[in-house]
């Protein structure tokens, strides 16, 4: 009795979704095969690496990063040296800086920002807010609007902004949202299709449905892509057939295994190449549970993950 | 899959006969499946269902055991359909075309890595001793040098003769990964010879297949599969398919744990080898081989494997202790809470940021959250009494603050008592408010207070008896005319049985009522439900401990004297509490019901329900929620058979399935449902919090779940369940459903009625 696998392409597809314009647009999504199954059918679009630019990028005091960023001393100048990694699909420019506990830099230094940095480099743009409800929300619409027609993806739309960051960045400006949810499909499904409610169309959406880095409650990440995608590709669920964004760095760069100094952790060794390898470890589990992008910081870490990518598919 | 009792449950004779000695047909079957009685003992089953049993029973995939370590016998492809049993073990590899002092330096090093993450011990459980060569004494030099590590050994090796020297020095805890279509018949037998684990290759899956099929002819069955190819794609490719082959499509043939060598795939590059190696944690490589192991590929892949190991249905604990925060020592002040994990990684957290040195003490609460621990009984003067005691708190700290979470202030009063000598003072209702309140030291003012008052405290304590309880310590109940009274209900009846939930002290105003012993706002409360249809009212007067039993004689002389001596279900933790108020209830309208057992730490309240002739509810379940409905019907029978033998009615044990709330445990919906069949299927009652299904949905939608849910449990066979009978439509729907199960004679009005 000889072996015949059972394989088979799944009855649900992910929502295509393209990010950028001209030559450099990438298409999120797309695919009706689990992440990887390249024997039960093709995967058309392989999964996308963003590399992550922050306006406290000053801040970062890892030395290969500071080496591959010398000389840059504004996010336009960041971004063009990003773009020249190899792997870099587009650009992740992280707001942090406007967060008014923090920096609280003005929304009108941001756009500005991010309008030099879409004239600098084709890549397509993703936008990251600060995480304070009411700065973001400005700061999104007004990016949106600086940015009109260069397609680019805000994030995020959470269950408390969803009309807000919705109606400003999709409706009105045409640009694509992020529906953040926490490890929560249920609340995934439900903010998904209250945007749908309010007339954003299921191309213009991508969903975030929480991070964490490995060994930091990654359970539940690992499970809640899980049980998405199967809900969307083997019960054809349309309202979770967005495709996922991950933006690992942010959660990667900040636990004790990549900030702990080599002299507070002696046995653990060089730092920096702890940070990349818990950026890696995180943004490949992310791949192999569902994630369409993921979102980097260190270009030894883009490098690894996007020959990854590459043998994989 | 493997078979269950339930399984086994479908072929019995169903006849409850009692001839084996166990009281039902189920509760044997359970036992068969658990291997405590054998099948033999029913003289009923049928010899061919018995051989079916014996074909049947083995599990869909082999847990293979090396050196202590189990590998395999996995029954889920994800971990949300039930858990992920025995992890991912690693391996660092050596091969015969290294120089001894590369061996030298790797075998030092894959040492060096070993450290503990909650709880788990971190390490290189395996050496890969790759041969490439045909010399012999070569190969078993290099097996010799790996053995001395102590760790156990995998033996990549494809020459018999090779393998056979080195098995004569590598010892018994080791795999030897060498059977290929070529040479299995050589391998099988030296491996069959040293009792070791057989590992087995192939080009592609064909041939593996091929090969485990002519292995097993041979009757080996202690194999491990190597599913590593040329490529990482095709590797994946193999690793997943032959899960799936085993545990979706349930071909045993492939049921076999596997190992993936990522170092093979990664040629030298250590990042991309911790790419793969995060991937195959999961997707299914039992073993992966790595081509080195330093903390910077460890911290990661552990991290990982820790949690995706993590079984979902236990909830995370941490472990009961003193955590010292911000450099704290004898002298910092304690501050507690319970040990549900993600409860203590906020409030440490938290207590970190406010920078000010606090020792952290965490008490057993079961994993239950702050409240839900109170509710249950978890988080009491006494159980943190016992965290002090067991920690030995009261010598290793001098400081005499502790600082209890805002959510159980009402615990104060008792804690102190309990712990005489400490100044317990409430800190925040959240977490995220303590940075504040540790870095204003709120606490020093209100630890002074306490100190103040713990000396008018320290009056004698005496034991009351019964009679002077209810003389001194329960107020004169009054009589109050609601415009109700509880009708009663026909013994015989076979409509089902409404349990009135809103009289919880987890609402605000009854336990204000309760600790005011004001009788208002609880008759207010009976009053409407009564006059909604209820049948039974369930008195929750919280966990009590301190004057549990005063409050219970008060609550049901209240609640029977003024409703014509409704039934009540009297619903506590204090044991003491349960059988002061049995001594006061009437039992013209029924027995009084004890809410309730359980499988595990409340077993007990079967004996308390036995012994004072009261119904019991029995909750299926022992820590935690049941695994699957083979764990509750095992509960079930535990304490079914320990109410009969205390001479208790089957009628008398009301069985809780434990309903489970749709947004988290939506999958496990059916389950419950699927139980609530199996308990009417033996005759027996059920009951349970059935509006948990719909906790944290929106207010509209709740009673159309908690509606369409006990439509679907009433086809069950469900006989009760504990709901709010102010909810219109849930009540309409019971009616309906009691006329659909002809239960009760339609009439136009039944509605009415």
């Amino acid at each position: 009795m000889a072996f015949t696998p059972k394989t088979a392409a799944c009855s649900g597809r992910i929502n295509a979704v393209t990010l950028g314009t001209g030559d450099a647009a990438i298409v999120l999504g797309g695919q009706n095969v689990l992440p990887f199954h390249t024997f039960d059918g093709p995967i058309e679009n392989p999964p996308k690496i963003g590399v992550e630019i922050s306006d406290l990028a000053d801040a970062w005091t890892a030395p290969g990063l500071v080496d591959f960023y010398a000389g840059c001393s504004t996010m336009a100048q960041r971004a063009q040296k990003a773009a020249s990694m190899a792997g870099a699909d587009f650009l992740a420019l992280n707001f942090e800086g406007a967060d008014p506990n923090g920096a609280n830099r003005p929304v009108s230094h941001c756009v500005a920002d991010a309008v030099a940095v879409a004239e600098a480099v084709n890549l397509p743009i993703v936008i990251m807010g600060c995480k304070n409800m009411e700065k973001d929300a400005e700061l999104f619409t007004k990016i949106s609007e600086a940015l009109q027609g260069k397609n680019i993806l805000v994030m995020s739309a959470k269950n408390e902004d969803y009309k807000t960051v919705g109606a400003a960045a999709a409706l009105a400006y045409g640009q694509k949202v992020c529906a953040e949810t926490a490890d929560d499909i249920n609340l995934a499904k439900q903010l998904n299709i209250m945007l749908k409610q309010l007339s954003v169309k299921p191309e213009q959406l991508v969903m975030n449905i929480g991070t964490a880095a490995v060994g930091y409650g990654y359970e539940y990440v690992a499970s809640t892509l899980d049980r998405i995608r199967l809900a969307a590709l083997t019960q054809g669920d349309a309202d979770l057939q967005m495709p996922i964004i991950a933006p690992v760095s942010t959660d990667t760069w900040t636990v004790k295994e990549s900030s702990a100094t080599e002299e507070d952790e002696p046995a653990w060794g060089n730092a920096e190449e702890r940070a990349i390898h818990m950026e890696i470890s995180t943004a490949a589990a992310n791949l192999t549970g569902g994630a369409d992008a993921v979102i980097l910081r260190h270009p030894a870490a883009v490098a690894a993950v996007s020959k990854f990518i590459a043998e994989l598919i | 899959m493997a078979l269950k009792g339930l399984d086994i449950f479908k072929m019995s004779p169903k006849k409850n006969c009692k001839e084996c000695g166990v009281p039902t047909c189920m509760a044997f079957c359970m036992k068969v499946a658990q291997g405590s009685v054998s099948i033999d003992k029913c003289p009923y089953f049928s010899e061919e269902a018995k051989a079916m049993l014996n074909e049947q029973t083995a599990p869909p995939m082999k847990t293979i055991t090396v050196g202590g370590h189990k590998l395999g016998g996995e029954t889920v492809l994800y971990r949300h359909e039930k858990t992920l049993v025995n992890k991912n073990l690693f391996a660092v590899c050596v091969c015969t075309d290294c120089s001894a002092e590369k061996v030298e330096k790797k075998l030092a090093d894959l040492q060096k890595v070993d450290y503990e993450r909650i709880n788990e011990r971190m390490y290189v459980e395996f050496v890969f001793v790759s041969n490439k060569q045909s010399d012999p004494a070569v190969y078993a030099e290099l097996v010799k040098k790996a053995a001395a590590t102590g760790r156990s050994l995998v033996l990549e090796c494809w020459d018999v003769a090779c393998a056979e020297a080195a098995l004569a020095v590598a010892g018994k805890n080791c795999i030897l990964d060498g059977a290929t279509p070529e040479n299995w018949e050589g391998m099988n037998a030296l491996a069959v010879k040293s009792g070791v684990t057989l590992g087995v290759w192939a080009e592609n899956l064909s041939d593996l297949y091929d090969t485990v099929k002519k292995l097993e002819a041979k009757g080996n069955r202690n194999l491990i599969l190597d599913v590593t190819a040329a490529t990482a794609k095709e590797t994946l490719k193999n690793a997943v398919l032959v899960r799936r082959t085993a545990l979706r499509d349930g071909d045993r043939t492939f049921g076999y744990p596997s190992i993936v060598n990522v170092a093979k795939l990664a040629k030298g590059d250590d990042r991309l080898q911790t790419a793969y190696a995060s991937m195959f944690i999961e997707k299914y490589a039992s073993i992966i081989v790595m081509g080195n192991m330093r903390y910077a590929q460890a911290l990661p892949l552990y991290g990982l494997r820790q949690n995706i190991y993590t079984d979902p249905q236990k909830p995370m604990k941490v472990e009961a202790k003193i955590y010292p925060i911000n450099g704290a020592d004898e002298n910092s002040p304690c501050a507690l809470t319970v040990d549900f994990a993600l409860t203590y990684f906020l409030v440490s957290g938290e207590l970190e940021r406010s920078g000010q040195p606090v020792n952290l003490i965490i008490t057993d609460a079961s994993g239950m959250s702050v409240l839900t621990a109170w509710a249950a009984g978890k988080l009491s003067a006494t159980t943190i009494q016992k965290t002090f005691q067991t920690l030995d708190v009261e010598n290793k700290i001098k400081n005499r603050t502790l600082i209890i979470p805002g959510k159980v202030a009402v615990l104060k009063g008792e804690i102190q008592e309990k712990l005489p000598g400490w100044n317990v003072v409430v800190g925040p209702q959240e977490a995220i408010q303590l940075p504040r309140y540790m870095r204003d030291r709120e606490y020093e003012a209100a630890a002074k207070a306490a100190a103040g008052n713990a000396a008018a405290v320290e009056q004698e304590q005496q034991e009351l008896t019964f009679t002077e309880l209810l003389e001194k310590k329960v107020p004169r109940i009054e009589l109050m005319d609601m415009g109700v009274s509880y009708k009663g209900r026909n013994p015989a009846s076979r409509a089902f049985t409404v349990i009135g939930e809103r009289i919880h002290c987890i609402a605000p105003a009854i336990r204000k009522a309760m600790d005011e012993r004001d009788p208002k706002p609880i008759l207010e409360r009976a009053a409407q439900q009564i006059a909604a249809g209820a049948n039974y009212l369930d008195v929750n007067i919280g966990p009590a401990e301190k004057d549990g039993p005063e409050r219970m004689i008060w609550a049901v002389k209240l609640l029977q004297e003024n409703f014509n001596n409704v039934p009540l279900v009297l619903d506590t933790a204090n044991k003491r509490a349960i059988e002061a108020g049995i001594r006061v209830y009437n039992r013209t309208h029924g027995k009084p019901v004890v809410n309730s057992a359980d499988a595990g730490s409340r077993i007990d309240y079967i004996d308390l329900a036995a012994a004072n002739d009261a119904i019991c509810i029995a909750l299926c379940s022992a820590d935690g929620i049941a695994r699957d409905n083979e764990e509750r019907m095992k509960h079930c029978h535990n304490m079914l058979e320990r109410g009969l033998a205390l001479g208790m009615t089957s009628d008398d044990l009301w069985f809780d399935p434990l309903f489970l709330v749709v947004k988290g445990m939506q999958d496990k919906q059916m389950e419950v449902l699927q139980a609530i069949k199996l308990f009417s299927d033996e005759g027996l009652k059920s009951t349970g919090g059935l509006s948990n299904n719909s906790n944290g949905a929106p207010k509209a939608v709740r009673p159309v779940m908690d509606s369409a849910l006990i439509a679907m449990c009433m086809m069950q066979g469900l006989t009760s369940a504990i709901v709010n009978p102010n909810d219109k439509r849930l009540m309409e729907t019971i009616k309906s459903c009691d006329i659909f199960l002809n239960h009760v004679l339609y009439s136009d009005s039944y509605l009415d009625v």
